[in-house]
């Protein structure tokens, strides 16, 4: 992940860029971020905190993270990105019943009574879920007090204009023209 | 002026340590026995620290300066959450831990953010409860110098942790540490591990100003002996919270309930006195289950028995 950092504090624009690139990491977020961008005003204090993923964030159905075959009235279905294994196994539970699916190693699955089409298209992440982790993540990394936040989206850009007491306009207007300089930045890749 | 060391060998000949602890006038703190091994924290005058060690030696022991032990510190952060802790509170706390000191984390109930950040009455008499304080702060500097204000009122020696070095904060705390801000990782490499030993060291230092302070007028008695007096009181003794008398350099906690137990505390005696008449108690602010026990100073006692002498002969 590239993270630009802008802030007229020293100490405060190292450690920051170490800060968020682990908290990123310890969350399981770092992957899913192309690029950063960092504004750290904390004489303000404003911040704000942009984000470019690598895709835009979408819900993910079984088809997308396991392959799944059918024998009978039997289904077959190996995983191939274990992240969602958790949630493929909860929605299976939830659809079939504890019973009706049998997980025989870490990754295979066999489910009784169902058909590939149905299986297919359970959802196992959502698109805002898929968000709402996100924007947590970056406030987490985010300063404790400063609990007054907007947030722009569009498509793989997302940015968070942060400060500790009412907003002002130009703060909003900042924050927008970091969002907008991303957004770009991402047409020209 | 005493100093603390810890005895670290075999029970084999211990009887005769804890005689010749007796004989140089100091006292035991706490004695740990496991299976064949001893590990015994003392408080000796500075200048039989040489006779001591040779004597440990001659045992087959190893003796080593435990400078912060006899001591409870507190760790404060702005808040108990995830931005603070673990990292780098529970790591300063662990670390002095390792020096001897009996360490507790505190976060502050609105200490978060830069204009709005705040400290009560009462958390502020809860930390003074301590020997000392520590406030770990944050990454950015005019945050740093915009909450010197949460402990320029607190009375026991304050060392600020934070990350740059602020300004202008100098006369809010007695030692600035700068170079630990906010982390979202352990304190482990080389240079964080230095980091901690300064901090200790700072402590050490901010402590050993206290004692030299408190030497000028010595205490009636060492919190020491008073300690060794509770242990033999049974609800202490049958208490199940873990270090249930902690010393203080000016008194100590009983971690026992103060309604229950406090009159007959105060009359326990110790050189032919009533402990109530040498000492203050008083409940702990952070609940009434503990009891701050502050020994008055030789010249207070003498004060006291001089007006009492003055009213029963007039």
């Amino acid at each position: 992940m590239d993270i630009e950092i802008i802030t007229g504090d020293k100490y405060g624009e190292d450690s920051y860029r170490n800060l968020f690139s682990e908290i990123m990491s310890d969350v399981g977020k770092a992957f899913q971020m192309e690029r950063a961008l960092l504004v750290l005003k904390p004489e303000v204090p404003l911040f704000i905190f942009s984000v470019r993923l690598r895709s835009e964030p979408a819900s993910k159905t079984v088809s997308d993270v396991a392959n799944v075959r059918e024998e009978g009235d039997v289904v077959h279905m190996t995983i191939t990105d274990e992240r969602y294994a958790p949630d493929i196994l909860r929605e299976l539970w939830v659809r079939y019943g504890k019973d009706g699916v049998e997980q025989q190693t870490r990754f295979d699955i066999v489910v009784g009574n169902a058909s590939v089409k149905d299986v297919n298209s359970i959802v196992v992440a959502s698109e805002e879920e898929h968000l709402k982790e996100i924007i947590g993540a970056v406030w987490r990394s985010m300063p404790e007090g400063i609990k007054n936040r907007h947030t722009f989206i569009d498509g793989q850009v997302i940015t968070i204009v942060a400060t500790e007491e009412r907003f002002e306009p130009y703060m909003l207007d900042e924050g927008l023209a970091h969002h907008k300089r991303m957004t770009e930045a991402g047409k020209d890749v | 002026m005493f100093e603390v060391l810890m005895y670290d060998g075999g029970i084999y000949r211990s009887e005769e340590l804890f005689e010749f602890v007796e004989d140089i006038g100091g006292t035991i703190i706490q004695k740990t026995r496991s299976s064949q091994i001893l590990t015994v924290m003392m408080s000796i005058p500075e200048e039989d620290r040489e006779a001591m060690t040779e004597f440990c030696k001659e045992l087959g022991g190893e003796i080593r300066a435990v400078p912060l032990a006899g001591t409870e510190i507190a760790v404060v952060g702005p808040t108990l959450g995830r931005h603070h802790m673990p990292h780098p509170i529970c790591d300063i706390a662990e670390h002095l831990r390792r020096q001897g000191a009996i360490t507790v984390v505190m976060g502050l109930a609105r200490g978060r953010g830069k204009l709005t950040s705040q400290i009560n009455l009462e958390e502020k008499m809860i930390i003074d409860e301590y020997d000392a304080a520590i406030f770990s702060l944050g990454n950015f500097k005019p945050c740093v110098e915009a909450k010197a204000d949460l402990f320029s009122d607190v009375k026991v020696p304050v060392i600020l942790v934070s990350g740059p070095s602020p300004d202008g904060v100098e006369d809010k705390c007695e030692a600035i540490v700068s170079g630990v801000g906010r982390k979202a990782s352990r304190m482990r490499t080389p240079p964080e591990r230095e980091k901690l030993d300064e901090i200790a060291d700072k402590v050490g230092s901010v402590l050993k100003d206290k004692k030299r302070l408190l030497d000028e007028d010595p205490l009636f008695v060492h919190p020491a002996e008073i300690k060794l007096l509770l242990e033999e009181y049974e609800p202490v003794d049958m208490c199940l919270r873990p270090a249930p008398v902690v010393l203080h350099l000016d008194g100590l906690r009983v971690k026992i309930g103060y309604d229950e137990h406090h009159a007959d505390i105060e009359n326990m005696e110790i050189y032919g006195r009533r402990v109530g008449d040498i000492c203050r108690l008083s409940p702990s602010k952070i609940n009434d289950s503990s009891i701050i026990i502050k020994i008055k100073t030789l010249s207070e006692v003498r004060q006291e028995d001089l007006r009492r002498a003055g009213a029963d002969d007039p």
